[in-house]
């Protein structure tokens, strides 16, 4: 079976200045995978151009057995790819409510469906009921991260890309946001994370790219990547490689 | 003394609704491109015209009139997003698309001086001379309809934004174009919906003003300096704030002109826009929101 998201030697770049390059990378249906590496070592960059909101120099990327290289990034979601972006972009003047409904735009033409979904990720995401009709803007940073992770979910991506939903919110709201990662794939849902994190990253994902600026030097099963000498270094940590031991 | 007051109240809400109805499509531009369309005046003065000739072809049917404007101010809303704002977009200089509606106002106006003369127009509608009583005031059955008909329009607007799909994508491109898109929304067409719907407030506004202002090629530029007043007062890209600075500019004027003098209306709208700017830059009506990012 083919994978369900292959990138293949991506070249990636902003106007003049390269980003990426070399960049091959697969997602299987079903798995979690992690993007690790640095600040600037271009995870966000990458996970961009799959979600479609930067098109690549060169390089493919297929899904589903599809070439998307050259596809909009609307037409993406419309295939079931769903990207939750870094700093998380809530509509701020819309509310909750109304980021959820935009979240199921491919579905607009369905009103029960839609209402039937918002109400799955209210089941999800109780705290979001509550504030139902508060505006986006008015949220707590973790509040927003689970609205985020709701409006990509209304859309049933088959592969949902998270960049750094750990950034910035206390820890406690980090583990729950990690333990509904994990049970949104368990839902059968594909990701690909992006996180700054090591140590949940890789506790959470099966499989991991290791970036450094702007290649992928490392990759593998996690398993392996927290006994790696240069992840344990530069990501992990003295004390965390001894307990990874 | 209070009818003096109510009948400049109802003068200013009639004058003011016609600002809205301009200054609505400059506020939604702005908001889904933050761009300002200067085409937009002329816009209006083809939908006076527009009208003027439909309604007088049509012997005195005003209202095919307005729905005439409304249509070729779309068509024309269309045009410019398709001609110009397009092809412009991707390449990334703000000032292109500025400079080229400029162009766009400068080779409209001329077209009109060449094909209708710089002699003003009298267009006068069959309701321009019927006059309503209320008490001690009155005004006339067109001043009645322009409060009727922008009301409505502007409550079918607001009513499209707030409750359809496209009106809240509308809303989402216009906060933030990136996400919308990755929601599915294609923002090149909400942006396209967006110039169809701005221009033909503009046409329709343009129907409107035709009987009460002087009709020449140079109409629109006239009421077109408020309506940017108007659009700042109210906050860029905001439409309940447009609606009610586009009021109280129209309520400014109309008391202005009895109380003090016609030539202090510019004096006193501007004023306002310089407070607005010192005190509120975001906005006489800034939308609520409480920083938590």
């Amino acid at each position: 079976m083919s994978a369900l998201l292959a990138a293949e030697r991506l070249e990636l770049a902003y106007g003049q200045v390269p980003a990426c390059r070399e960049i091959t990378l697969h997602v299987d249906e079903g798995e979690i995978v992690t993007l690790i590496g640095a600040n600037g070592a271009g995870k966000s960059t990458t996970l961009r151009a799959i979600a479609g909101a930067l098109f690549p120099r060169a390089g493919a990327i297929r899904f589903a057995g599809r070439d998307i290289t050259r596809l909009p990034s609307h037409e993406r979601s419309k295939l079931g790819i769903a990207l939750v972006p870094e700093g998380r972009h809530v509509f701020p003047f819309l509310t909750v409510r109304e980021n959820l409904e935009l979240g199921g735009f491919k579905f607009r033409k369905n009103a029960a469906k839609i209402r039937s979904l918002i109400d799955r990720m209210f089941g999800m995401f109780p705290r979001l009921k509550a504030r139902a009709s508060q505006n986006a803007g008015t949220l707590s940073g973790g509040e927003q991260q689970m609205l985020v992770l709701g409006r990509a979910m209304m859309s049933e991506p088959r592969l949902l890309c998270l960049d750094e939903p750990s950034l910035g919110l206390a820890p406690l709201v980090v583990q729950d946001i990690f333990r509904t990662i994990r049970s949104i794939n368990e839902g059968g849902t594909s990701v690909l994370l992006v996180e700054q994190n090591a140590r949940y990253a890789l506790e959470t994902a099966s499989r991991g790219y290791v970036l450094q600026t702007g290649s992928i030097i490392v990759s593998g099963a996690c398993s392996m990547l927290k006994q790696d000498e240069r992840v344990q270094q530069a990501y992990l940590g003295r004390s965390a490689a001894v307990a990874a031991q | 003394m209070l009818t003096v007051v109510l009948q400049q109240g109802i003068n200013g809400i009639v004058v003011g609704s016609l600002y809205v109805l301009v200054a609505l499509g400059l506020t939604l531009i702005y908001g889904v491109l933050v761009q300002i369309n200067f085409a937009h005046a002329d816009i209006v003065t083809v939908g006076a015209f527009v009208a003027y000739f439909v309604t007088h072809w049509l012997s005195g049917n005003y209202f095919a009139g307005i729905a005439a404007a409304l249509a070729v101010g779309a068509v024309f809303g269309w045009l410019m997003n398709a001609a110009i704002f397009a092809p412009l977009r991707d390449r990334g200089n703000e000032l292109l698309p500025l400079i080229a509606t400029i162009g766009v106002s400068i080779m409209l106006q001329n077209a009109m001086l060449v094909l209708l003369g710089p002699i003003p127009y009298a267009f006068n509608t069959p309701y321009s001379n019927e006059v309503i009583r209320l008490g001690g005031t009155f005004l006339t059955v067109q001043n009645a309809l322009i409060i009727i008909v922008s009301t409505i329009t502007i409550v079918l607007l607001y009513a499209f934004m707030k409750f359809t799909f496209l009106g809240k994508a509308l809303r989402a491109v216009s906060q933030d174009r990136e996400t919308a898109g990755l929601m599915g929304i294609n923002p090149n067409y909400v942006i396209m919906l967006t110039f169809v719907i701005a221009s033909a407030l503009a046409g329709m506004g343009g129907a409107m003003l035709g009987p009460v202002l002087v009709l020449t090629p140079f109409a629109g530029t006239s009421v077109i300096v408020k309506a940017f007043a108007i659009v700042i007062i109210g906050g860029f890209g905001n439409v309940e704030g447009t609606i009610i600075a586009g009021l109280i500019v129209g309520l400014i004027e109309s008391y202005t002109t009895q109380f003090l003098d016609p030539g202090w209306i510019d004096i006193v709208v501007f004023a306002l826009l310089l407070l607005t700017l010192a005190v509120r830059p975001t906005g006489l009506v800034a939308e609520r929101r409480e920083e938590n990012v």
